[in-house]
């Protein structure tokens, strides 16, 4: 029996050996060697200087690029986060209904998660063409208002964000897991008592899957909040500093493309800037969450 | 929009099937296939329209207002977009890294979730909410450090940077999953193996690995996706264009600092071709997609 278990010990450690030297180099070590490197002024060539509080100073007071970085960056949160979920409910709600072809509803708009990102997003660069675009030809023979999208400040990020919502399919198929999860007899039970499709909807839906909400409200916040593959490829942060959301700034800082020095010192200060928005966004969210969040299971 | 011919034959059928459901409805069939259809459109038109500018002449891309389809079929995109990207050589090194990232992924993500669910050690819970802790680890923050660590090792404009990780359990949902899997079996299977004189490894391959098979292919198609998806990584590992993968091999094809106007022609067509590995993966596993993702939507915890 000891002897038995001894052997589970060993062939434990063996087999979970991988990822736990995964977490030490990819979880621990990054954090505290990115932290160190907030602190100090790096080029990656020459040895790190120590500065304290410098970068950040400099982020927070000198550099012209940061507020609008941190701006663009919640603008896209905030567009993006609730719409998505807003749409992929929807969605979801759709196509958990039984009719026929629902299947191939639920598959379409899963479809563009599949794909790659790059191919996707270039596609959506020339669709969004003002000239020879998709978009602006519908909605010209629809005779509804064109615009220069990807082209003019002002549309630049709803477009971004417009791009990335061709993708809530993603979203759409964890509602889809959670709603078929909802045991039937509530909405038997509610039938019974005639209750309105809104109070199903308010009293029994939501209730139900807000645990998924919330991890959803989470998972999508942060990230968003590390959104770089739209931007970069769409619009590289313009016109203006429009589209230069905060990951887009690190890039550029970290692995400077133009034969410029990198300042990786510089891009880790505002790495964990992000950091620390990411684990406040998350913190608050817990937080508030048993407000609106309903759970039958006490913890054990 | 003369699309979805499979859609139309597949609701057809419905507006006879329907009125035998008695569950009321907020708006008629009708409506309701209206939107369905809307759905669909947006879906694909987007990718049939990339179709077409794949099959049309290099300045009718240009033509305004542009046209749905091509005057002139020009299937020679096909070709020539392709070798514009060296297309042969990127699709190689694409399959050589995600076949090495699913192989480790998978592997090292399914030994680590049989320990943790099967296998009494100290430090089991510990380590079980580390690996479902990493999860909510943003990858920003491994950015820069892992970047100077590998460029420190002579792994910058290596494959090494986005093949070693997978091999390490570089994906913490891969390991939650497989742990929930693995928490299904009964226990009296690995009893019965150990009675008939089985280690944990032959346990683990002989008769684990046949009985998880969903999760382990869901996994392996998720896997493949990030891999061949991935743009960041091979963005910032990767200097030398003949050591690229597709992601970033298609994004220089229409890349800002090109100083010209992309081949758009030659970019569609040869973006369908980038597209359908993914593409005819999806449609043959779509089964276990939605089964493996279901799992992730269920709230047991256990």
């Amino acid at each position: 029996m000891s002897r038995n278990a001894g052997s589970d010990v060993k062939a434990a450690y063996l087999f979970i050996a991988p990822a736990m030297i995964g977490f030490f180099v990819f979880v621990g070590y990054p954090l505290i060697r990115s932290f160190y490197l907030a602190l100090t002024k790096y080029n990656g060539l020459t040895d790190p200087v120590f500065v304290g509080f410098g970068n950040f100073r400099r982020l927070f007071t000198t550099d012209p690029a940061f507020w609008p970085a941190l701006r663009a960056t919640g603008y896209l949160v905030l567009l993006y986060v609730p719409l998505s979920l807003i749409l992929g409910l929807a969605l979801a709600m759709f196509c958990n209904q039984r009719f026929a072809g629902v299947r191939v509803v639920r598959t379409l708009a899963y479809l563009p998660v599949v794909l790659p990102a790059v191919a996707t997003i270039t596609l959506w660069k020339f669709i969004l063409d003002p000239q020879v675009g998709l978009l602006n030809t519908i909605l010209d023979r629809l005779g509804l208002p064109t615009s220069l999208w990807l082209q003019s400040p002002n549309m630049s990020m709803p477009s971004v964000v417009l791009v990335m919502l061709w993708g809530v399919g993603g979203t759409m198929i964890i509602f889809l897991a959670a709603l078929q999860a909802v045991p039937t007899e509530l909405y038997e039970a509610a039938k019974v008592d005639g209750a309105s499709s809104w109070s199903v909807f308010f009293r029994i839906t939501m209730p139900m899957i807000s645990p998924i909400m919330l991890l959803q409200v989470i998972l999508q916040t942060t990230a968003a909040l590390q959104t770089f593959n739209q931007p970069k490829i769409l619009t590289n942060g313009g016109p203006g500093f429009s589209t230069k959301v905060l990951m887009l700034s690190i890039y550029e800082n970290g692995f400077p493309t133009l034969g410029r020095i990198p300042q990786l010192g510089y891009a880790s200060a505002q790495v964990w800037v992000l950091f620390v928005i990411i684990i406040a966004v998350i913190a608050l969210t817990a937080k508030f969450s048993s407000l609106w969040t309903y759970s039958d299971n006490t913890p054990d | 929009m003369t699309t979805l011919p499979t859609d139309a034959s597949l609701a057809a059928p419905a507006q006879t099937a329907s009125p035998a459901k008695k569950k009321p409805r907020l708006i008629g069939t009708t409506s309701w296939y209206v939107v369905a259809l809307f759905i669909c459109a947006v879906m694909i038109v987007p990718l049939l329209w990339m179709i077409t500018i794949g099959l049309k002449s290099r300045t009718a891309v240009f033509d305004i207002p542009p046209k749905l389809l091509p005057h002139e079929w020009t299937w020679s995109n096909f070709i020539e977009g392709p070798k514009a990207i060296h297309f042969p050589r990127l699709l190689l090194n694409s399959f050589i890294i995600t076949g090495l990232s699913v192989i480790g992924g998978v592997l090292t993500a399914m030994m680590a979730g049989y320990a943790l669910a099967r296998l009494r050690f100290p430090g089991r819970k510990v380590w079980f909410y580390l690996f479902v802790g990493s999860m909510l680890l943003p990858g920003v923050v491994g950015l820069i450090p892992l970047f100077q660590l590998y460029k420190s090792i002579g792994w910058y404009d290596t494959w090494l940077p986005l093949i070693v990780p997978a091999f390490l359990g570089g994906n913490p949902l891969f390991i939650f999953l497989a742990r929930q899997y693995f928490l299904a079996i009964p226990y009296s299977i690995d009893e019965a193996a150990k009675i008939d004189g089985a280690g944990h490894l032959r346990i683990f391959v002989s008769v684990m690995l046949p009985l998880t098979r969903p999760a382990w292919l869901t996994m392996a198609i998720l896997a493949f996706q990030a891999s061949w998806n991935d743009y960041l990584n091979p963005l910032v590992y990767l200097y030398s264009s003949g050591k690229w993968p597709l992601s970033v091999g298609m994004a220089s094809f229409v890349s800002p600092f090109a100083g010209k106007t992309p081949d758009w022609s030659y970019y569609m067509a040869t973006n369908l071709l980038y597209m359908l590995p993914p593409l005819i993966i999806f449609f043959a596993a779509q089964r276990y997609f939605i089964q493996g993702l279901g799992a992730l939507g269920s709230t047991n915890q256990k």
